[in-house]
């Protein structure tokens, strides 16, 4: 009986280790860059936006309000990244498992780079901020000849050379904006994305190498954005004392 | 089929990496909370603060001996019934994210342990006392009060004996417990250091109480509160919430023991914190 019970609680975990693989995003559609305007319309506001020096072609916003910072958050929702196709480009071709694979791949990215310092969860709550990503600007290629085809490649070659990407964290309640950025960094010049298991195919290095190169300015924005201020900097200095030292004396 | 294969890979995978070496070592059956806090030789003050914390509900760990790894246990039953003990202790250790799997746990008194071996430093009050460097001290506390990704809910804290730093302590962002230990790795005069910060877990119910926690204390005591951090420290864990940090008067400390007792949800308050009144709060 025990060994039974056993054995159903190890199915059980290994189902969960597998479905916890693949998680969902988003299954719209892609949206489409409106001709002519300078941003994509997906953050919620672009108006507090300015140009950041220390990270080159982005804008952003880090709210200093003391009681609704980045500081004030400890976790983070990571919603599903949503794709903007480049304003000329055909809606029609671009390959449903493409803009998903794209979409997740970007997910993992922001993920790995994101959670060591945020923690992932599931739930909105006072402490948790929803982290809202696009990828803006995705065009796609000519049809991809059926001799160089196999059971993952797409239709079409999907293009990010000139993609950028927009994100924001937003109070996971009240979805006010605490921290924005848009990164026009062409990190993926050449890449181009032709399997739905583009991640695992060396061919596609440059798309993979893109979008951990976005993820990690993701992760150098948020922490740049916790360096200390000087005033922080001497009240932690005056009142950070260790407990343990004091106690073994 | 495919599934059923995939099913036994990940079985066999887990397997794998679940195993560990068996192993025996002798510790002290301590509480979380003491084992966190009070880092240094088994006194009859350090006995105390095992046993009374134990019967407050905070949960019992091992401390091994030889280097003072606290270790989170699989089965808390094996192990509570000698707190403030000693033990030989038979398992799996896991150094890196601190737990042991356990096998077996039988009492020792301290004259087991033999002259010259390591697991009398624990035992020995003089190794706490001596080869202290004020400079290297202050360098450690130092790098750690700097890190950025200190909250009100996170707490680390150290003690050093000579060349050996232990870290300890309490956070939710695992980047802490990293970064502390690299930060205080790569000073000058560090040998080694044992890593005692516990990640905790982020469960929504203690999340709900940490988000309530704070902002009551911020409400009734905002000077302690600043910028990017506060003077008072909120852990909670399972439920239980332990303050710590520095207040300036015992009003103050009382106020927000109060104010925490007061929160939905919380099962218990350990009120660590410290009074300090000569520290300036500012505003």
């Amino acid at each position: 009986m025990r060994t039974k019970k056993n054995g159903l609680s190890c199915l059980a975990a290994a189902l969960m280790t597998v479905s916890s693989c693949s998680r969902p995003v988003s299954q719209d559609s892609a949206r489409k860059m409106p001709a002519g305007n300078q941003f994509s319309g997906f953050l919620s506001t672009y108006a507090n936006l300015k140009p950041n020096p220390a990270f080159e072609n982005t804008a952003s916003f880090v709210s200093q309000d003391p009681t609704k910072n980045l500081h004030k958050y400890v976790a983070v929702i990571v919603e599903p990244p949503v794709i903007y196709l480049a304003t000329d480009a055909d809606e029609k071709s671009l390959p449903d498992r493409g803009r998903i694979a794209l979409a997740e791949y970007f997910r993992h990215s922001i993920d790995e780079a994101v959670e060591d310092a945020f923690p992932i969860v599931q739930s909105s709550g006072p402490l948790v901020l929803r982290l809202r990503s696009a990828i803006v600007g995705v065009d796609v290629g000519p049809a991809i000849p059926t001799d160089q085809k196999d059971g993952r490649s797409l239709d079409r070659p999907i293009n990010i050379g000139k993609v950028g990407v927009e994100i924001e964290f937003v109070d996971s309640e009240s979805g006010e904006q605490i921290a924005a950025a848009v990164d026009r960094q062409n990190l993926g010049e050449g890449a181009m994305v032709g399997s739905a298991n583009f991640s695992r195919e060396e061919k596609f290095r440059a798309a993979t190498e893109a979008f951990d190169g976005w993820g990690k300015r993701l992760r150098n924005f948020l922490d740049s954005a916790h360096e200390l201020s000087k005033d922080d900097i001497a009240r932690a200095e005056a009142t950070n004392f260790p407990y343990a030292s004091e106690t073994s004396k | 089929m495919r599934a059923s294969f995939l099913l036994t890979i990940v079985l066999l995978l887990n397997g794998a990496l679940s195993a560990g070496e068996v192993s025996s070592f002798r510790a002290y059956v301590d509480s979380d909370l003491c084992a966190r806090l009070i880092l240094g030789p088994i006194t009859p003050s350090r006995v105390e603060c095992s046993q009374s914390t134990i019967k407050d509900g905070s949960q019992p760990v091992l401390v091994q001996l030889r280097n003072n790894l606290v270790l989170a246990v699989n089965k808390q039953k094996m192990i509570r019934p000698f707190v403030g003990q000693l033990a030989e202790v038979t398992g799996e250790i896991k150094v890196q994210n601190g737990t042991a799997k356990l096998q077996s746990v039988n009492p020792i008194t301290a004259d087991s342990v033999p002259q010259g071996d390591s697991a009398r430093k624990l035992l020995d009050v003089r190794a706490y006392r001596t080869d202290r460097s004020a400079e290297l001290h202050e360098k450690i506390r130092h790098e750690l009060a700097m890190m950025p990704y200190i909250s009100e809910f996170d707490f680390i804290s150290f003690s050093q004996m000579g060349a050996e730093v232990i870290l300890t302590g309490w956070t939710i962002r695992s980047t802490n417990r990293s970064t502390a230990y690299n930060v205080v790795k790569d000073i000058p005069g560090v040998e080694t250091v044992i890593n005692n910060i516990e990640v905790l877990p982020l469960g929504s119910f203690d999340m709900q109480i940490r988000g309530a926690a704070r902002a009551a204390l911020q409400r009734n005591l905002s000077r302690y509160f600043w910028g990017s951090g506060s003077d008072i420290k909120i852990v909670v864990k399972n439920g239980q919430i332990i303050l710590l940090g520095t207040v300036t008067s015992k009003a103050d400390s009382d106020l927000a023991f109060i104010q925490c007792n007061s929160i939905s949800g919380a099962f218990k308050v350990f009120n660590m914190l410290r009074v300090h009144s000569s520290q300036n709060k500012g505003a």
